[in-house]
C-alpha cells in the first residue's frame, strides 16, 4: 500500500494529490447520499455548470499570481449577456454583436486597470466599484427585464455538443489549456510570476508591471464577456440578475488550487482541479437537497477552508525554506 | 540594585542567513556595554531577539538570573526590557506626557484619565533628566533628538526598568544633542541599569562605553575594555582580517578609455540637478552620507523615477530612459541597494532570477521561452560569478546574502551592459564574499565597462574607485581623485555646506 502511495506521490506533486483526494471524497460522500450523483450525465452537468466559473478562474489565476484581484466578473458576465442579447434583438448580426460584447469586456478591463495603475486603488476595492456599476448597467440596459434570445446561431452556442460534450465545456477546456501553456511556457507568464513575487524588483529588472496588469485586466474582461455570452445562450436570455457571487466561486476554486493571495505562486493545473472540486461540491449540495439558505453557509465554509489551506501552505513554504537554508548553511 | 542579562547560546536563522550563531555572554548593570560589528554582524538582530521582536531559533536569556522569554516587545517592556530604535516608536500627535505614559495613563476608578496627574509625573521625569521640555508639548513639535528623549523617558518611567538598549541612537543627532543623550545614558548606568549601546562610531564608543562586545558574522567574538583596548585591535577583531591587504592585492592594471557616459544637470523629484562623466574602464565612486541623494541620481539615470530635467549621453549620443527597461536596452543597468525588496524575486528559483532580464532575447515571436538558451545563461552565470548553490532550481532566498547578490549581478551581466551601477553592493555580506566582489568590480572595469560604485564604507570606496564624487543634500559637493582621497577629505566634503567646489 505504502509503496503504491509513494509511486503515486512521485508522479503527481503533493498539493495536487490532496486536491484529487478531496475530489474523490466529495464524490464519494454525495454518491452515498444520492446514487444519481455518480453518472455520466451528472458529470457532464457538473462540467457545464463549471464552465463559466472555469473561464473566470483563468483570469483570477493570472491576476492573483500577479498580486491583483477582480471582484467584478459576476456583474460583468451579467452585463455582457444582456448586452449581446440586446444587440441581437435589435437586429445586429450575431457575430457583430459578439465582437462588440467582447470589446465591451475589454473596456471594462481597461477601466479596472486604470483605477489600479493610475489612481492607485487596491484592486480589491477598485473592482468592487466595477461590480456595482456594471450590475447597474446590466439592469439599466434592459430596464430590469430579461432579454430573450431567438437568434438560432446564438442559441446553438449553448446547445451544440461535440463528442457528446457541450461546446461551453470545450471552450473552457481549450482556454484553460491555452492559457495554462502561456502561463507556464512564455515570457508573459514568467513576467506575471515576477511582478507577483516582487513588483519593484521586477520593474528594476526591466519588466513593465503596469502594462502587464493592464493586459491581465483586459484579458479577464474579454474572457468574462465570452463567458457571459455563452451563459446567456444556455439560458436563452440575457439576465441582469444572473451570476451573483460568480467571482467568489472562481476565487475559491483558484485558491483551493494552490494560487496564493500573497502572489507569485500557483499554476493552471491546480485551478482546473479547484474548479471541478468547487462545482462538484455546489452541484452535490443541490442534489442532496440542502436548503438553499444553508448552501450559502456551506459555500462560505468552503471559502474559509480554501483560505485556511492557503495559509497553511504559506506557513509550510516558509518553514521548508528556513530548514533548507539551515541545512545549506550548516554544510558550509 | 545592579541588574544583569545573560545571553546563552542564542542562535537565529533567517532564510539564507544564520544571523546569530551560538551567542553567549553576560551584560552587567552599572556599566555601558557597546556592541561593535560590521553591518550584518548580528548586533540589531540580537537586540530584537532579546525583546521578543524576533524569536530565537534556539538559546535562552537570563534576566537577573531568571530565564525569561518574550513573545513580543510588549511583554519585554512589561518585564523591564526596552529597546530604543533608530526609527521613532512614538505617536506624533500626542503630547510628551501622553507618550511617556502611553497605555498606562493615570486614571480614576471610572477609567477617566487624570491628565493633570500625568503631566505632574511627566514633569518629574523631565526634571530628573534635566531637559527643557513641557509635558503638554505635542511630540511632533520637538526636534528629532528630543523625540528620542521622550522615548527614553517612556522606558525610564517604568519602575521596573532593568535593561535599556540603544540601536545607533546618534545617527541623526547633532553634537550638542549627543552630549545630552550621553548624560542621560550616564544617569541610567549609575542607577544600575544594564545599558547596551549599538554603534559603529569608534569615537563615541570610546566616550560612553565601559566595555565593548565585538561581533563578527553573527558570532560573538569577545568583550574588551573600551578604554585600554587599541582601536586597530578592535577593528581587527570585528573584521577578522586586515581589509587593507584585500585592496592592495586587487588587479588594477588597466587603462581608462574614452568618455562613456555624460550626465548633464539631471534632476528628478528626489534630487537636484547633477552632472558628471564616466569613462570606459573606470570605477567611479559615489560617496556621501545616507540620504545624500546618490541612489536618487542613479534611479533618475535608469528611468526608475521620473526625470524633471537634464540630459544623458552614452558614447556621445543622447539617450532617454523612460523606464529601467529602456535603460537596460541602452546598456545601463543598476544593482539596487536593498537586495531583498528591490533585487531578488523571492518566489522564483536561482535560474529564473538570473534570466528575468533576458526574457525578450530568450523567447521567440510567440513569446515561448527557449529553455536551452536560458540554461546556458544560468550555467555561465553560476560559473563566472562562483555562485554557491546546489543547483539552479533552488529558491534564491535559500542562498546566502552574498550569493543572492551575485545572482543579481549575473542577471545584469547577461545583458552585456556598458555601464554597471552598483548601489552598496557589499552591504550585509561577509568579508570573504566582499573580497570576491572587489575582484569582480576590477575585472569588469578591466573589460572596459564603466562601473559606478555607491558605497557608505569609506575604505571600500577609496580602495576601489579611480575617482570619487561626493554628494550631500541631494547635490554634488565635489570630486576627488584616487590619489587625493582620504576618509577625512570625503567626510568633510560630504558635510560641507556649499555647492560644488
Amino acid at each position: 500500500m505504502s509503496s503504491i502511495w509513494k509511486k503515486v506521490k512521485g508522479f503527481i506533486p503533493g498539493d495536487k494529490l490532496i486536491l484529487i483526494v478531496a475530489l474523490i471524497i466529495v464524490v464519494a460522500i454525495f454518491t452515498s447520499l444520492n446514487g444519481n450523483y455518480f453518472s455520466w450525465t451528472n458529470f457532464v452537468n457538473i462540467l457545464v455548470a463549471a464552465s463559466l466559473i472555469g473561464l473566470v478562474a483563468i483570469g483570477h489565476t493570472y491576476l492573483i499570481i500577479a498580486g491583483q484581484n477582480d471582484l467584478s466578473p459576476g456583474s460583468v458576465a451579467a452585463f455582457t449577456g444582456v448586452l449581446c442579447a440586446t444587440l441581437v434583438s435589435m437586429g445586429l448580426p450575431f457575430l457583430a454583436a459578439v465582437l462588440i460584447t467582447l470589446l465591451a469586456g475589454a473596456v471594462v478591463g481597461i477601466f479596472n486597470s486604470w483605477m489600479v495603475n493610475k489612481i492607485k486603488i487596491e484592486a480589491f476595492i477598485a473592482t468592487l466599484v466595477t461590480q456595482f456599476v456594471f450590475r447597474g448597467f446590466a439592469y439599466i440596459l434592459c430596464d430590469g427585464r430579461p432579454v430573450s434570445i431567438t437568434n438560432e446561431a446564438y442559441i446553438s452556442i449553448g446547445a451544440t455538443r461535440i463528442l457528446s460534450i457541450p461546446l461551453s465545456v470545450w471552450i473552457m477546456l481549450v482556454l484553460i489549456l491555452v492559457f495554462g501553456l502561456v502561463l507556464a511556457k512564455t515570457k508573459f507568464g514568467r513576467s506575471v510570476y515576477a511582478i507577483g513575487g516582487n513588483r519593484d524588483a521586477a520593474r528594476l529588472a526591466g519588466l513593465n508591471p503596469q502594462r502587464i496588469i493592464t493586459i491581465l485586466f483586459v484579458m479577464m474582461g474579454v474572457i468574462t464577456a465570452l463567458g457571459g455570452i455563452v451563459f446567456s445562450s444556455r439560458m436563452h436570455s440575457g439576465q441582469p440578475a444572473a451570476n451573483v457571487n460568480l467571482e467568489f466561486d472562481a476565487i475559491t476554486a483558484v485558491v483551493l488550487g494552490g494560487v496564493s493571495f500573497t502572489g507569485g505562486v500557483g499554476d493552471m493545473v491546480g485551478t482546473i482541479l479547484g474548479v471541478i472540486l468547487i462545482q462538484a461540491f455546489n452541484t452535490g449540495l443541490i442534489m442532496v437537497n440542502v436548503p438553499s439558505f444553508w448552501q450559502y453557509v456551506a459555500r462560505g465554509a468552503l471559502l474559509l477552508f480554501a483560505l485556511t489551506s492557503d495559509y497553511i501552505r504559506k506557513t509550510n513554504r516558509e518553514k521548508a525554506l528556513l530548514e533548507a537554508s539551515k541545512k545549506a548553511l550548516a554544510a558550509k | 540594585m545592579r541588574h544583569s542579562v545573560e545571553f546563552k547560546n542564542i542562535t537565529k536563522y533567517f532564510p539564507g542567513v544564520k544571523a546569530l550563531d551560538n551567542v553567549s555572554f553576560r551584560a552587567e548593570g552599572g556599566e555601558v556595554l557597546a556592541f561593535l560589528g560590521e553591518n550584518g554582524a548580528g548586533k540589531s538582530t540580537l537586540l530584537k531577539t532579546l525583546n521578543g521582536d524576533y524569536q530565537a531559533t534556539s538559546g535562552e536569556y537570563l534576566l537577573d538570573g531568571q530565564a525569561v522569554h518574550f513573545r513580543n516587545p510588549h511583554e519585554a517592556i512589561d518585564a523591564g526590557v526596552s529597546v530604543i530604535y533608530q526609527e521613532r516608536q512614538i505617536l506624533m500627535e500626542l503630547s510628551v506626557a501622553e507618550n511617556i505614559f502611553l497605555g498606562r495613563m493615570p486614571a480614576n476608578k471610572f477609567g477617566w484619565i487624570d491628565i493633570r496627574k500625568a503631566n505632574r509625573e511627566a514633569e518629574k521625569i523631565i526634571n530628573d533628566f534635566g531637559l527643557p521640555l513641557k509635558p503638554q508639548t505635542k511630540v511632533k513639535d520637538l526636534s528629532i533628538a528630543y523625540q528620542q528623549m521622550v522615548e527614553i523617558m517612556k522606558a525610564y518611567s517604568r519602575d521596573n526598568l532593568k535593561v535599556i538598549c540603544f540601536d545607533e541612537p546618534t545617527a541623526s543627532l547633532s553634537d550638542a544633542e549627543i552630549d545630552v543623550l550621553f548624560k542621560i545614558i550616564g544617569k541610567l548606568r549609575d542607577d544600575g541599569k544594564v545599558v547596551i549601546y549599538v554603534s559603529h562610531r569608534m569615537s563615541e564608543i570610546r566616550r560612553i562605553a565601559d566595555k565593548v562586545a565585538i561581533f563578527k558574522d553573527g558570532r560573538y567574538v569577545a568583550t574588551v575594555d573600551a578604554q585600554s583596548t587599541d582601536e586597530q585591535e578592535m577593528i581587527r577583531m570585528m573584521v577578522g582580517r586586515d581589509l587593507g591587504d584585500i585592496y592592495d592585492n586587487l588587479d588594477r592594471d588597466k587603462t581608462i578609455g574614452e568618455e562613456l557616459l555624460r550626465v548633464e544637470n539631471l534632476s528628478s523629484d528626489y534630487v537636484d540637478p547633477v552632472s558628471f562623466t564616466l569613462h570606459k574602464g573606470e570605477v567611479l565612486g559615489f560617496s556621501g552620507l545616507v540620504g545624500a541623494g546618490r541612489t536618487e541620481v542613479m534611479r533618475a539615470i535608469i528611468g526608475a523615477d521620473k526625470v524633471l530635467g537634464g540630459k544623458i549621453f552614452l558614447e556621445g549620443k543622447q539617450i532617454v530612459n523612460k523606464s529601467p527597461h529602456d535603460a537596460m536596452n541602452n546598456g545601463i543597468v543598476y544593482v539596487p541597494e536593498d537586495r531583498k525588496t528591490q533585487g531578488i524575486l523571492a518566489n522564483l528559483d536561482v535560474a529564473k532570477n538570473i534570466t528575468i532580464s533576458m526574457l525578450d532575447k530568450n523567447s521567440n515571436t510567440l513569446g515561448v521561452i527557449d529553455t536551452g538558451k536560458e540554461s546556458e545563461i544560468v550555467d555561465r552565470g553560476i560559473k563566472n560569478f562562483a555562485i554557491k548553490t546546489p543547483n539552479a532550481e533552488k529558491k534564491i532566498v535559500e542562498l546566502s546574502g552574498g550569493n543572492q547578490q551575485k545572482c543579481i549581478v549575473a542577471r545584469w551581466m547577461a545583458t552585456q551592459p556598458k555601464v554597471l551601477i552598483l548601489d552598496e553592493p557589499t552591504k550585509g555580506i561577509d568579508v570573504g564574499a566582499k573580497s570576491e566582489f572587489y575582484n569582480m568590480i576590477c575585472r569588469f572595469a578591466k573589460q572596459g565597462l564603466g562601473v559606478i560604485l555607491i558605497s557608505s564604507e569609506l575604505p571600500e570606496i577609496i580602495g576601489l574607485s579611480d575617482r570619487i564624487i561626493v554628494m550631500g543634500n541631494l547635490a554634488v559637493k565635489g570630486e576627488v581623485s584616487r590619489e587625493e582621497a582620504t576618509e577625512e577629505r570625503l567626510l568633510s566634503l560630504a558635510m560641507s555646506e556649499g555647492g560644488k567646489n
